[in-house]
């Protein structure tokens, strides 16, 4: 597999790929979380919110459709990479027609440099939205449209 | 104090954990119910509690160096919106005197620095003195509960107290200080036996 093709993943094959992933990177990722929750959490987490998930060789790309704006979408990826990002927000414009996107990125996250590299604009700030290893911590909210992204 | 680390519990540790719910002081000094029950009874609540209950009770195992297993904590009665749980333990035999105390605070910063509990309630039978001694029992007790418990053929009597961070930095000072003790009797006795 090459560094920019994206495969979906079943529920169980996505919940290893998490496990397996450094806490920095897998933390905040849809708001889930492998060191407070357990296999089983994480799997029915992933079944309840209906988050799409992918992997891109060892990077883990999720997203999910707005429901109340089917064109748009939240993403997130566990890598501070831009290529994998851009391989998923490709996918999603040719196979799913999103014309924007979202994220939610934990303060200092070293995932947030794939979402500027990728065009995307910090739009605001989710104050203390995130509690984890003893504090609460800010979220950040990426915007981009599929212009931004350089992908029209 | 000696390095402890939590991770999830897993189907993979029931085993042995069916084995120290049937040791002679857990059943005493906790609760008998493994020793009524068959191992796919004992089995499948665990399985359950695994893969249902998150929202009420969360079990964890305790690790050592290169990751041996030590024991169990587990939390009960979780009311998330108060940050309370009741916090439990279950260390293995061989491990109780060398990782007892490290256990227990590795159990206790995990649930405070990852679950954002800021209260835990503890329970202790007044019989058993494992961890805490029967000075430190009677000085921590906001409840004594007589008949609380039937285990092994008695009633005991229960002492609930609940702890703050500020607590728990307090009570694991004097639980080192126990463990001195204990170390230091046992000195003791090994000398004049020599």
């Amino acid at each position: 597999m090459t560094g920019t093709t994206i495969a979906r993943l079943d529920t169980a094959a996505a919940v290893a790929g998490l496990r397996a992933l450094p806490p920095e990177a897998a933390r905040g990722f849809f708001d889930l979380d492998p060191v407070t929750q357990n296999d089983a959490l994480l799997a029915k987490e992933i079944d309840r919110t209906g988050v799409q998930l992918y992997s891109c060789g060892e990077t883990l790309l999720g997203c999910r459709p707005n429901p109340d704006h089917p064109r748009q979408a939240q993403v997130a990826s566990t890598s501070s990479a831009p290529e994998p990002l851009r391989a998923l927000l490709g996918s999603l414009g040719t196979y799913q027609r999103c014309t924007s996107f979202f994220a939610l990125v934990p303060q200092d996250s070293p995932v947030a440099a794939a979402f500027e590299s990728c065009g995307f604009g910090r739009v605001g700030t989710l104050p203390e939205h995130l509690f984890h290893s003893g504090r609460y911590r800010d979220v950040v909210i990426y915007y981009a449209t599929r212009g931004d992204t350089c992908l029209s | 104090m000696p390095f402890v680390t939590v991770r999830h519990y897993t189907e993979a540790d029931i085993p042995a954990r069916i084995g120290l719910l049937r040791e002679p002081r857990f059943t005493a000094n906790l609760i008998d119910f493994a020793v009524l029950n068959d191992d796919g009874t004992l089995e499948a609540r665990q399985r359950r509690t695994i893969n249902e209950l998150h929202d009420s009770m969360r079990i964890f195992t305790l690790c050592g160096p290169k990751g041996v297993v030590l024991g169990y904590a587990w939390i009960t009665s979780i009311d998330w919106r108060s940050q309370c749980c009741e916090l439990s333990f279950g260390i293995l035999p061989r491990y109780r005197g060398a990782f007892g105390a490290a256990a227990v605070a590795a159990a206790h910063a995990y649930i405070r620095a990852e679950l954002n509990m800021r209260v835990t309630i503890n329970q202790v039978l007044e019989h058993n003195t494992m961890l805490v001694s029967a000075q430190s029992l009677a000085e921590r007790r906001q409840v004594r509960c007589e008949y609380d418990s039937y285990t092994v053929g008695e009633w005991r009597t229960a002492c609930y107290w609940t702890e703050t961070e500020q607590d728990l930095a307090r009570d694991l000072d004097r639980m080192a200080e126990r463990r001195r003790e204990i170390a230091d009797r046992i000195r003791a006795e090994t000398t004049e036996q020599q």
